[in-house]
Order: structure tokens, then sequence, then C-alpha cells
């Protein structure tokens, strides 16, 4: 409680500092006070340091004093004890602002709004043609959630004032508090054009926007000539509504300068945190092609990999090779390259490539790349020569390269072991392991062959496999007309990925994958748009299959359905 | 000769007998294959439990909904674990309820009779739904579904409505429906004050055009006697025997339209004059149906229309903590209305904004009957009442599993929320027309 509400006022008070006007200097009157005072605050002793702060103002540090009650007290849940002190205070001091703005944060604090309005009016009509009594109090309704009796204050101060450029920040708060996205990014746009540095401001008070108005709020921010901070905001602001491929697309049409290029590297910073894969690898290709950078290229080439892009990851790792002291290359680049290579199956360029820095890194600094060699043949889909990679490698008996050499081999007994092992099953072993899972065979090449045309990236040669094997292996043969199927939904060829939905839902009514082809075959008939086709499928699935997982996804796309027709 | 080739009235006649033959023989090849099977012969009625038994409440609705839309009549047992519905035991209710995961019980005749005893004996009662009641929602025609509780409600529940605005009000015979429902819209013409903050807004703008557009097509000056226009309507509809259902700010300025015959209430931002400064001893209210005595809010800039609303969540140095509210427990044999429209497994709930969250007690009339109240507060938060030969009922605030609901907010899903006890009490005002004799209309 006390945490938040402290976090709460520092929050408020640094936020009431932006663009305000320097504090009067005082000639450190009560020095030794205030130094004692904030002491007591920053050890916790919060007795201690309200006396210290009041012996600071009758030393004169009046505004230090005010200021550190003020979150001493907060923390207490004390405020209302600070009003007594500011109600004998502001009458000496009428026109010091920020004594003023804190008796408005006080009073708006402890609830007592009426008073609050009768303090801003009386600060204003000292001098209706100052910007700060409506700035302050529309701050401080701000802070308090009052978007709309904000709104009446900054209309007033245009009436005043004629116009509220000076208050363009509170402006466009007080439009997001009131869910008017579109304006509110419009005056955005208006404070980033005189102050480009208030982006994180922005993705705070536009993230919230519902998907409905953030087509208003992007026209808004890229409507010609937009700022570079209000197309750097709108980039942030599309990674948190998690479409980082626009906030990319906000940035990466702009001509590379100095500032340019440092908006990507931030860009990029978030995007790697955001997990946004590809749109990282893009940022940091595009940072090196502008500034050629290894350290960027070699954290492109990562997120390339990650992003499932081999070819990328090579290029970078090769780009930051030549900009790195040679003694570096085996260590940083060496994996990056040998892993992509390995993915692409240019297994033959993988070997020769670890024999060329095999002078550099000796026999056993080569020892552990035989893995990734041995993965680059089987890519490659020649399966003697992942074993020849191997040799003076041996590969422990549970590793999952052993597994997976196995199972290519058609040594079900041998694969079933080692996969159970895998470090980290992804959807492959996971397949694997339920196919295998599913029969009694000991050994079965087609199944085998089947898997590595599937390691191999050749997806239709896979799917024709699994669908053929699946007559020699009556246990797994619905899972591996499912396994087809799924490849070839991934593939996107619809028409036979039907086929063979239709065939597990039809020919293998009973089985585990059953309710999985119903919901396919609702979809696929959904995309065709025959809706009642798709009911109908999704119908079954609920009703024949009850206990299935997918009963309530079904449910969801049943009510969809009904709800579009 | 093939019967095909005879001629006449004889081979109609042998047509007639062999098709009749063929159904016979095909009822008698069922009932063999029935007998045949060895399953159990089929229960006589389905219990679809409303306590916490129960996988999906609101759906639940929508099943029961169903059945009386195709005629089949079912019960409502009141009190009894929650609410419960019977129905009878048909393959179509089962696949019906089995799609919406809505749960339900087999019951024989032994265990019908049990409850049927068990009901006889406390404050229960089971009554027959008879017929799917004709519901109209008073939505303008390009509104979302979830801009409004009801319909977000109606579509997740599968029940069928009908959606009216201005023209139709005005224009068509409203007896045609049932049951009509009024959700945000502000009745004193006003837009419910929000200029104050989307005066420049396109949604705002738009809204304007197009009502100040239907008032000059039916001859009204401005969009404030349009709205009065269309709240004397809707009046007159539940005078003549229908049921008005209304939440949100659309309780409170309906009121305020009807008792405001012939007064100006409306602000000069919607009708370019001001409000008549003797407006509040001006009102009508013998006329409505629920308020009495409120006083009207004269201030442009205050975003409140009058003190009908206890929580006056749009204006800042009133606004009102959110609490919880409970459910009355009425006499299911003797206050069988008022005891449909509370059925619930929750008896406390927790509160949510609206336009109009809760009603002042100062303001209502003596002959409403309070359903649920916030306990020691001076607001209460769902009434009901009779008015002429028809009844209302107002339920205050916007979105039951959206407490704090802003303005372009996020739509509700209500996939989420398929037990609410909140927006069960708007599915009860959806059935509990078909349970009552339909009063005469004209």
């Amino acid at each position: 409680m006390s945490a938040t509400r402290l976090a709460s006022a520092t929050a408020l008070v640094a936020l009431l500092g932006l663009g305000s006007a320097p504090l009067p200097a005082q000639q450190d009157p009560g020095a030794a006070q205030v130094a004692r005072a904030l002491d007591a605050e920053s050890a916790g002793r919060n007795r201690e340091a309200i006396q210290a702060w009041r012996a600071a103002m009758q030393a004169g540090a009046v505004l230090q004093g005010v200021l550190g009650l003020e979150r001493v007290f907060s923390v207490l849940a004390q405020e209302e004890s600070l009003l007594v002190v500011l109600d004998t205070i502001v009458p000496r001091h009428p026109r010091e602002w920020q004594l003023r703005a804190a008796q408005l944060r006080v009073l708006m604090t402890i609830g007592l709004e009426a008073r609050a309005q009768r303090a801003y009016a009386a600060w204003r009509d000292l001098d209706p043609a100052d910007v700060t009594p409506y700035r302050e109090y529309a701050r401080v309704l701000l802070f308090n959630s009052r978007a709309a009796q904000a709104d009446t204050v900054l209309r007033e101060a245009a009436a005043n004032l004629g116009s509220t450029r000076a208050l363009a920040l509170e402006l466009a708060q007080m439009r997001a508090g009131l869910g008017a996205w579109r304006e509110a990014a419009e005056a955005w746009r208006e404070v980033m054009d005189a102050e480009p540095f208030f982006e994180q401001a922005v993705v705070f008070s536009l993230g919230p926007a519902p998907a409905a108005a953030r087509d208003g709020i992007r026209a808004a921010l890229t409507r010609a000539p937009a700022a570079l901070g209000a197309q750097f905001a709108l980039a942030l602001l599309e990674l948190g509504w998690n479409a980082p491929r626009n906030g990319w697309n906000a940035l990466a049409p702009l001509a590379p300068s100095d500032t340019v290029v440092a908006l990507w590297r931030l860009f990029a910073d978030e995007a790697e945190r955001a997990r946004a894969w590809p749109v990282t690898r893009d940022a940091l290709a595009a940072i090196h092609a502008a500034r050629p950078d290894a350290g960027v290229a070699l954290r492109g080439a990562k997120a390339a990999l990650q992003a499932d892009d081999a070819s990328t990851a090579l290029r970078l790792a090769r780009a930051a090779a030549p900009l790195l002291e040679p003694a570096r290359r085996p260590g940083e680049v060496l994996p990056l390259e040998l892993e992509a290579l390995a993915r692409l199956g240019r297994a033959r360029e993988a070997e020769e490539v670890l024999g060329a820095a095999r002078a550099a890194i000796g026999a056993e600094g080569a020892r552990p790349f035989a893995r990734t060699i041995a993965w680059a043949w089987i890519r490659a889909g020649d399966v003697g020569r992942a074993r020849r990679a191997l040799d003076g490698a041996p590969l422990d008996a549970e590793d999952a390269v052993t597994g997976w050499l196995a199972l290519f081999d058609g040594e079900l007994e041998t694969a079933r072991g080692a996969l159970r092992h895998a470090e980290t099953p992804g959807q492959d072993v996971v397949s694997a392991l339920a196919v295998l899972n599913r029969t009694p065979l000991e050994r079965s090449p087609e199944l085998g062959a089947a898997f590595l045309a599937l390691a191999k990236g050749d997806s239709t040669d896979a799917a024709k496999r699994f669908e053929a094997t699946a007559v020699a292996m009556p246990d797994a043969a619905s899972l591996l007309v499912t396994l087809a199927a799924r490849i070839e939904t991934a593939r996107r060829a619809e028409a036979r990925a039907l086929t063979l939905w239709t065939r597990v839902a039809t020919e293998f009514r009973a089985s585990t994958e059953a309710p999985e082809a119903q919901l396919e075959w609702a979809r696929a008939l959904r995309r065709r748009g025959d809706a009642k086709g798709a009911r109908e499928h999704l119908e079954t699935l609920i009703i024949d299959y009850p206990g299935s997982a997918l009963v309530p996804q079904a449910r969801r796309e049943l009510d969809a359905l009904r709800t579009a027709g | 000769m093939s019967p095909e080739a005879r001629g006449g009235a004889g081979a109609a006649s042998f047509r007639r007998v062999t098709s009749l033959g063929r159904a016979l023989l095909r009822g008698a090849l069922a009932v063999a294959a029935l007998a045949a099977s060895g399953r159990p012969a089929r229960s006589q009625q389905l219990l679809v439990p409303m306590d916490d038994a129960q996988a999906n409440h609101l759906k639940a609705y929508g099943v029961t909904f169903s059945a009386l839309t195709d005629n089949i009549r079912s019960e409502w047992l009141l009190n009894y674990r929650g609410g419960a519905f019977l129905l009878p035991d048909l393959p179509s209710l089962r696949r019906a309820a089995q799609l919406a995961g809505v749960t339900f019980e087999a019951v024989d005749g032994a265990r019908v009779a049990a409850i049927k005893a068990e009901i006889a004996a406390g404050n229960m009662d089971a009554v027959p739904l008879e017929k799917a009641p004709r519901i109209a929602v008073y939505t303008p025609p390009d509104a979302p579904p979830w801009d409004d509780a009801v319909t977000l409600a109606l579509t997740y529940a599968g029940i069928d409505y009908q959606k009216i605005w201005d023209d139709d009000v005005l224009d068509t015979d409203l007896s045609q429906f049932d049951w009509i429902h009024l959700h945000h819209e502000d009745f004193t013409g006003q837009q419910n004050k929000l200029y104050l903050g989307f005066r420049d807004a396109p949604w705002f703008v738009q809204a304007r055009d197009r009502d100040l557009a239907t008032a000059r097509k039916h001859n009204l000056a401005d969009i404030p006697a349009l709205k009065k226009a269309v709240a004397d309507r809707l009046r007159a509809f539940v005078e003549r025997g229908g049921f008005l259902f209304a939440m949100c700010g659309a309780t409170e300025t309906l009121e305020l339209a009807v008792a405001a015959k012939g007064v100006d209430i409306a602000g000069p931002f919607s009708d370019g004059t001001p409000m008549d400064p003797d407006a509040d001893a001006k009102l009508a209210w013998d006329r409505t149906f629920a308020m009495q005595g409120a006083h009207l809010e004269f201030a442009a800039g205050v975003n409140a229309m009058s003190d009908i609303d206890g929580h006056q969540v749009n204006v800042p140095s009133r606004r009102q903590q959110l609490g919880t509210f409970t459910l009355f427990g009425f006499s299911a044999k003797f206050d069988p209305v008022a005891t449909m429209l509370v059925q619930d497994h929750r008896t406390v709930i927790g509160d949510y904004y609206g336009v109009t969250t809760s009603f002042a007690r100062k303001v209502l009339k003596p002959t409403v009957t309070v359903l649920a109240q916030e306990d020691g507060a001076p607001w209460v938060k769902y009434i009901h009442g009779s008015y002429g030969q028809g009844s209302w009922t107002y339920l205050g605030g916007h979105d039951p599993e959206d407490p704090q609901h802003n303005i372009g907010a996020p739509p509700t899903d209500l996939a989420l929320h398929p037990n609410s006890p909140g927006y069960r009490l708007i599915l009860n005002n959806v059935l509990f027309p078909a349970a009552k004799k339909k009063p005469l209309k004209t």
C-alpha cells in the first residue's frame, strides 16, 4: 500500500516536473536540515523525516520542505496532515506554482474535489492569462482519472489563453483518457513535433486503444509530414499491439541517418525482447547495412535462425566475419554459420567450413560440431554420411540424434528408447514418439523413410509416405494419415488435406484423431464458404466426442459461424 | 399391369394405400429396431439444473427458449436448484443442450414426481412456459452486438430477436412484440451529454446527424422532440400489455422523457433553447412507470440527467464506489413474476457502472417492487412494476461483466463468462413473458 502510494506520488511529481519552469533559487537555506531530512526519508525513518522537513521549512527551505512532507505523508497515507501546512503557506506565497500544485494534488488525493476546484479557481483568477494553473490542475485531474473534468479545464484554458498549444500534452492525455483515440493521437503528434522524446508517454497513453480504434491512430501518426518521433511511437505501439511487422513497416522506409539508425536500434531491442524474431532480423539487418557492425550482424543471424530463416542467418554471420578479429571468428561466427548450413542441408559446405576452421580450433574444438554436421547430412538426405560425421564423436545411446538416425533407418525400437529422452521435445519429436508408441513393430524402413523425407523438408513426399505406411501399421494408421493431413494443411494443399481429414473422420471414427479430423474438416468447409457443412461437422464433434479436449473450441467456432451467418 | 400404369382416381387411391403401408412398415421397423437395440427406454423429462452443477447457465436459457420456439412446452422450477428448467426428453433438445454445453439430467416419472412433491412442500413452484416471446431490441441499425449487454446475452444464448429503431417505433404496430428491450439510449434527446467529451468524435457527430434526419422526417423539431415521441410510444406499448425491460441510461431518461411531455428539459446544446427553468415543477410523474419527484440536473457541464441515479459515475464529485447488490427472495407461489426475475445461482452480485447505475430510493414510487438492492445504501439496483396492462423492469448498469465499462472498451466475450449471475438477470426477463398468460394489447 505505502509502496504504491509512494510510487504514485513520485510518478506524479516526476510528471509534473516535465516542461515546468525551474524552481526559484534558494541560497541553500536550511541545507543541514534538508540533508538530515533526506537521510531519514531514504532510510524509511518517516517520523524523523517529518520533523526534519518541518525544521528545514523553519530554516527557510519552504519548497523543499513541502515537497518532502508530501512524499513522506504520502507513504504514511496521511496526506491530510500536509493540508494544514499548505493552508498556512499558500496565502503567503499565492503565486508560487509548486505550492499551488502540491495543494491541488493533496486535495484531490484525499477526495476534497470541491475544495480543489476552488483552489484552482483562486489560482487561475490571479492571472487568467497564465497557463500554469490550467496545466497543473489538468495534470492532477488526469492523474486521478478525471478526464472529463480535465476536458473542461482545458477548454477554459483555450478560451482564456486563445489556444491550447502550451497544453498539447495534457490535451493528448485527456483525450486518451476519454477514449477519443484518434484525437488523442493527433494531440500527441503535435506534442512530438515540438518535443520528439515523448514516445514512451505515447505508448503508455495510446497502448490501451481497442483494435477498432487503432487504424485512426495509425493514420494520425503517419500522416505526411510525420515527425520521426511520431513514427517511432507508432512502431512501439504496434509492437505492443502484437503487430511487430506493422511496427517495422513504419520505420523501414526511413532513409538511414544517425538518428534513424539509433531508432532502429531501439526498435530492434524491443522487438528482440518481444521475441518477434522475423522483425528483429529485418531491423538488425537494416542497421548492419547502414552502419556495418559485427555485433549487430551476429545478433541478426541469431534472430534469423530463431525465425527459421537459415539463408539470412548465413549471410549475416558471414558478413560479420571480416569485421571481427580472426581469433574471435571460430567462437562467434562458426557456430552460427554451421547451424545455418546444416538447416539448409548444405552438408558438404558445412564440412568444408569446419575443415578450414580445424587449424584454428583443433580436433577437440571441432568435435562438438560433429552433431551439427550429422544434422546437415540428414537434411541433405544422406543418413550414411550423417553416421560417418559422427565417427570419432560417438553420441550417447539416448541422444536425440541417435534416435533420429535409428528412426530414419527404420529401427523403431532404438528410436523409441532414444527419443524419449530428448532434452527439448519439439513437435517433430512428439509426433515421432506418438507413432512409435502406437505400434509394437520393432522395424519399419517405410516409416523411417517418411520421417526422413520430413526432416529433409520434402513435405510432399513425407505426406505420401505417411499415408502409404498406414497400410502396414494398422495400430497407428489413424495417426499416420493424420500426420499426412497436417502436413497437407500446413502446405495449404486444401483438396488433398480435405481428402485425408475425411478419411480419418470416416475410416477411423473411433480413433483419438477423429475429433481433430472433424474440426479440420469443418474449417476446410468454412474456408470454402460452406457454412452449413462446417456446422454439421462441428456438431458431430461435439455430439459424438463429448470427452474430446477440442469440444470447447468446436463450440466457439460454432458460435462464430452462427453469429456470422 | 403395374400399379403405376393404372390411371385415374383408382391409381391415386392405390398410391395413398401403398404410401400408408410403407409408413406403417417404417414405423413397425423402427419399433422393432428400438426393441432390438436393447437401449434403455428414454426418460420422460430432462432436468436442466441452474445451480452450480450447470456448466453454462446462459446457454441453458437459449435451449429452453428454442424448445418454446418449437412449441415444446416446458416448466420453470422456481427456487428449485437455482431456477431449473424441466423439458421433455426429446432427441432434438438433448442435441441442442449437448451442442451448447448445457448440463442436463435425464429424470424418469418417479423422480419428476419426487421433485414436484419437494416443490409443493417449500417456497418453490413449477411454472409452465408456453410460448416463445417475440422480442425486439431498440438499438441503432448499425450497432454491433457488444454495444449492449442484452444483445450480447441474446446472441450468445442463441435467442433470436428483431432490431427496432426510431422509425419502427413511430411507424409500426408495436403489439407485434411481446418484449421490448432498451439499453443506454438517452430519451431526453441530449445524447447522454456526451458532447462534454466527444462532441467532435465522428461517431458522435454521425449519431447526431442521423437522429436529426429522423426527427425531420417525422416533422419533429429536434432530437429531444423525436426521442420524447419514441418514449411516449414505448409507454403506450406497456400500457397496452407489453413487457419492457430497460438497462443503463435508458431507464432514467425514459422516465424523464415520459414525465416531461410539453416541458423543455433538454440543454441548449441539443435543441438550441435553454431548459425550462420551472421544468422540475412541471414534470408529470403520474405518467411514469417507476419514479416520482426526481430533480433535473440543470448544469450543462455536469454529466448527469437528474438525481435518479444513485452512483452518478460521470460526475466526479458525486461518484459513488461500486459495492455489491443482493437479490431479494420472493414467495414463488404468491409472487411468481418477481420470483422469476430473481432466479439465480448467486444472491449477492458485484455491482457495475453504467450511465445510470442504480436508482435512488427517495424517488421510487411506492408501488415499485424492489428486486435487488445494495444493503445499507440509499439506492437500489433492480426494480419491477406494472403499468396499465403490461409490466416493466429496470436493471441499472451497463455490462454485468465489465464493471468499469468505458466507451471504446473491448467487447465482453461471454464465452468466458458462461455462468455470469448478472447476465442471468437479463435472461430471466427474456423468458418470463413466456410464463404469463398473454394479456390483450389492443
